[in-house]
């Protein structure tokens, strides 16, 4: 089958969405499908927003015998077999509107912008053979906003296969980008709070150089240089996949996200137990209180007791990291999923 | 610098063009600079359609970018303050082609409404400072139909240092795609009246099956599988470079090319003559008869004729064959000064 992706970026900033996008083009193209990846820009200035979905409107992708958009706007691309793997919405004029984050006034303009935004999502989605989300709370809102039905489609990692698990050893590994709203300063607050001689290793790239002082403030802070570990830069593919081997469990904490994120995907491909928060958002569709990680209250004593209980039972670290790989089976997260999905 | 390179995207076709933008993006960033590529997708079928996808293009909005260098239409009607544009070709639909009958666009009132939005669009986007063509082909194309002039920057080899003289082995040597638009057949026609000890080897891979499939038929009709040799496969760059450097000469018949062509350019860095043809285009600025090769009218006689002279005439086709290498290094195609003028 010849099949475009078609997705949204901004030109020369990578994020979580174009490695969903280059990860499926090379599933489909292993299984057998010409496959081209169509990206194309988008800036999210609301006075080109009209202008900028018209454009999108107008692409014609007609030499494809199927399209599979990603990231918005590309869903607004017409093709009689479309299928939207939907990410997320232009979440300022949905979810956020009513928060801070949304940048512009509520006034009549935006309003009217909002609602127009709004009413071509619906059109567009509806045209869709078939509408998957990356996760429960997407799919809630396409139906509270849209009214439409979606199918949640978990994205896989790439090559699950290459994490494996050598040992549970004495370290909780924090593998992310260091933003504050993944709140790796909210896990080395538990670390003060630790009663056993658990450790606990941050890594990953920090493009915010405040943030990434602060939590070295923090060790320093409370004198914790001897059981946290800092390694600021972004992560090599295979230290990570040896980290993870020879962890104790994960912590993966962030603030209210959308979906549960590739760290957890990882650690349960490495049989570890993975620590998250109740207001982490979907991670907690991932992870089970008590049966394959832990989800405790957003604090540093009740993470820190998860830790202690870790450490001191490697038996029970051991047999949530299996229920946590067992988990993935159940939700479905492989390619071979994803591809029968996609194309049916 | 951050620079976008924009082209357009047939979906699941690839040539010479994408080539050129994929080296230009990897010559970019060695040169130190972040560089991305942007493939626009672009139906030229229906041509009713086409006006869409121009407004397509101008509503693309481009964050993040300190320059745009845009190769094709209708790639350069994206906005952006700072563009340099290097011409491979304009909508030749809308301009000889249509002249010469040749266009999808017909001479009703649709077809002449699109044609003069493309001339039009064009006499805006292409007066700007910093418009480079490809050759002086698409120079006179722009100047005579838009009145508008442009800086003439020839594609420079991506690996000249594969080219050199390694002796004469007694063969014409015909590289590139085989297809019907690069006339392999009429070498094998030439072939049937030229004296037993002319060889000719055709090289490359075919367009498609049919296409090689005739000329192993006509080969075999005319009895000449001992004097001439078909391989038709993609050549990996040594293997073809060694069939270059091997050659007495080198025949390139293509019909009204724009550019000089890889084939016509890789010859003369190897100091090898070129065959070609009184109709082959732009490919005559390196190619001149009695000078630097022999340049014949389409015929088998003639082609013929200028075969025979190779097998037979050695001191004309070293003379011709130093000539023409010192004609194209005259012309001073590099990377360095590419690039240097895309970004002033």
């Amino acid at each position: 089958m010849k099949i475009a992706i078609v997705s949204s970026a901004v030109p020369f900033v990578s994020g979580g969405a174009r490695n969903i996008v280059d990860w499926l083009a090379l599933k489909l193209r292993e299984a057998g499908h010409r496959t081209e990846v169509v990206y194309l820009p988008f800036s999210d200035d609301p006075a080109r927003l009209i202008d900028q979905h018209a454009a999108y409107r107008w692409v014609d992708l007609s030499a494809a015998d199927r399209i599979i958009c990603l990231r918005p706007p590309a869903h607004l691309v017409p093709h009689p077999n479309k299928v939207v793997w939907f990410i997320h919405h232009i979440r300022y004029y949905y979810d956020l509107w009513d928060t801070p984050y949304r940048g512009f006034p509520d006034d009549a303009t935006h309003r009217d912008l909002r609602d127009v935004l709004r009413l071509l999502d619906t059109t567009a989605l509806g045209e869709a053979r078939r509408v998957y989300t990356n996760s429960a709370t997407v799919q809630q809102r396409v139906s509270r906003f849209n009214g439409l039905d979606a199918d949640v489609l978990y994205p896989p990692v790439l090559e699950p296969e290459r994490f494996h698990c050598a040992d549970y050893g004495d370290e909780i590994l924090y593998v992310s980008r260091l933003e504050h709203h993944k709140r790796q300063h909210l896990a080395i607050q538990a670390m003060r709070h630790t009663r056993t001689p658990v450790r606990l290793r941050i890594a990953g790239a920090g493009q915010n150089p405040a943030y990434v002082d602060e939590l070295h403030a923090i060790v320093d802070r409370y004198g914790l240089a001897d059981r946290v570990t800092i390694d600021v830069g972004w992560l090599d593919e295979d230290r990570k996949v040896e980290l993870l081997s020879t962890a104790l469990a994960t912590a993966y904490i962030p603030f209210d996200e959308d979906s549960y994120g590739y760290p957890s995907l990882e650690s349960a491909h490495s049989r570890k137990a993975i620590v998250t928060t109740s207001d982490s958002g979907g991670v907690t569709e991932l992870v089970d209180d008590e049966r394959n990680g832990f989800v405790t209250e957003p604090t540093g004593a009740a993470l820190a007791v998860a830790f202690d209980r870790l450490y001191s039972d490697r038996a029970l670290a051991r047999r949530l990291g299996e229920a946590a790989e067992a988990r993935l089976g159940e939700l479905g997260i492989s390619w071979a999923n994803v591809i029968d999905r996609l194309l049916a | 610098m951050r620079v976008l390179v924009a082209n357009n995207m047939a979906p699941f076709i690839r040539g010479g063009a994408e080539e050129l933008a994929d080296e230009l993006v990897r010559q970019l960033r060695a040169r130190g600079h972040d560089a991305e590529l942007l493939r626009l997708p672009f139906a030229h079928e229906p041509a009713e359609g086409i006006p869409a996808q121009m407004l397509l293009a101008r509503r693309l909005v481009l964050e993040n970018v300190d320059r745009l260098i845009a190769l094709k239409f209708p790639a350069y009607l994206i906005p952006h303050p700072s563009t340099s544009i290097w011409l491979l070709h304009q909508f030749r639909q809308a301009y000889d082609l249509f002249d010469a009958g040749q266009s999808n666009l017909r001479e009703d009132a649709t077809g002449l409404e699109v044609r003069d939005i493309v001339r039009r669009a064009d006499d805006e986007a292409l007066a700007r400072p910093r418009v480079f063509t490809n050759s002086s082909v698409t120079q006179d194309r722009l100047k005579r139909y838009n009145g508008l002039p442009s800086e003439v920057l020839l594609p420079p080899l991506n690996d000249p240092e594969r080219f050199e003289d390694l002796g004469d082995e007694g063969y014409v040597f015909a590289g590139g795609r085989i297809n019907d638009h690069k006339r392999q057949s009429l070498l094998i026609e030439a072939m049937a009246s030229t004296p037993p000890q002319t060889r000719l080897v055709i090289a490359g891979p075919a367009d498609s099956a049919a296409d090689a499939d005739r000329l192993r038929s006509r080969i075999a009709e005319l009895g000449l599988e001992s004097r001439v040799t078909l391989d038709v496969r993609f050549l990996p760059r040594d293997v073809y470079a060694d069939y270059v450097n091997r050659s007495s000469a080198v025949a390139y018949l293509p019909f009204d090319e724009d550019s000089l062509g890889y084939v016509t350019m890789e010859a003369a860095q190897a100091g090898k003559p070129v065959i070609t043809t009184t109709d082959s285009g732009g490919l005559l600025q390196l190619v001149q008869h009695g000078k630097t090769g022999w340049v014949v009218p389409p015929d088998p006689a003639e082609l013929a004729s200028a075969l025979r002279s190779v097998a037979t005439d050695e001191p004309a086709r070293k003379t011709r064959g130093a000539a023409i290498r010192k004609r194209w290094l005259s012309f001073d195609a590099n990377w360095d000064r590419t690039i240097e003028r895309l970004l002033a």
